[in-house]
């Protein structure tokens, strides 16, 4: 499924929890994942020029999130890096990198898409 | 935004009830602390309305500020910064802000950026009261 936003943010994280619900998602891991769907799409809100687009699927062993906007990240190591508690910014990548099992990244001219990743329970380990 | 009187505070709804912010108490000769309701989903859409009522609150200089998180459903990194800076600003003015039953969303925000290290959480108002 893909969803086009824009400010409607509440909106993304109803769908996100539903579709981690119904993937198998424990209630913690689903909440994890709506936090980190957020925080990505509040950068759409904050950076870029047209709407965002989410498109999540699952499989037996995973659920993603892919997110695309036209913004752009030239920080390789953007939310790498632990902020300092009281930082007044800089927690919102870093809170996605701790709680999502894989996170991919693309940036260049043209926009940024970021997949999440979250193993379902029972997942088959992967060679 | 908008503010509505409502009772003995005001209630304040931002964002198509997205967010609701009310203060049923204000620190005064006659109460001891000021109580400030938050309801509804914080995030970069409405974080910055959020800090404004924060900071026009504490520009009053109460001594204790206790904020009622029962009713927030969601809070997001932006929203979490306008906590933490009227955290800085409290510690600065000599007072204390105090949190108030975050739902597990909130909880998980407060635990994830180590928040709950710096500002105190209480199970309820009459517990932050008393500090």
């Amino acid at each position: 499924m893909s969803y086009g936003y824009t400010t409607d943010l509440a909106a993304i994280r109803a769908v996100v929890h539903r579709y981690a619900v119904r993937a198998g998602l424990s209630e913690p891991r689903a909440i994890d994942l709506v936090l980190a769907v957020s925080e990505v799409a509040a950068n759409t809100v904050r950076h870029a020029q047209s709407p965002g687009s989410l498109n999540i699927w699952y499989d037996s062993n995973e659920i993603v999130c892919q997110i695309h906007d036209d913004g752009v990240i030239t920080d390789p190591m953007a939310g790498r890096r632990r902020p300092a508690a009281d930082a007044m910014g800089g927690h919102g990548l870093w809170i996605v990198y701790e709680v999502c099992d894989q996170v991919d990244m693309h940036s260049d001219e043209t926009g940024t898409t970021i997949r999440l990743h979250m193993k379902l329970p029972g997942a088959q380990r992967r060679a | 935004m908008r503010g509505i009187p409502s009772g003995s505070g005001l209630w304040y709804n931002m964002g198509v009830d997205l967010l609701t912010v009310s203060v049923p108490a204000r620190e005064s000769a006659g109460e001891p602390y000021t109580l400030v309701e938050v309801a509804g989903e914080a995030d970069v859409t409405n974080s910055d309305d959020l800090r404004r009522l924060l900071e026009a609150e504490i520009a009053q200089q109460p001594r204790t500020l206790i904020i009622d998180l029962s009713g927030l459903r969601f809070m997001d990194s932006s929203a979490l910064h306008a906590l933490l800076l009227v955290n800085r600003v409290m510690d600065r003015q000599g007072g204390v802000l105090a949190l108030v039953s975050p739902q597990t969303a909130v909880a998980r925000m407060l635990h994830l950026t180590t928040a709950d290290r710096l500002i105190p959480v209480f199970q309820s108002v009459a517990e932050a009261a008393v500090g």
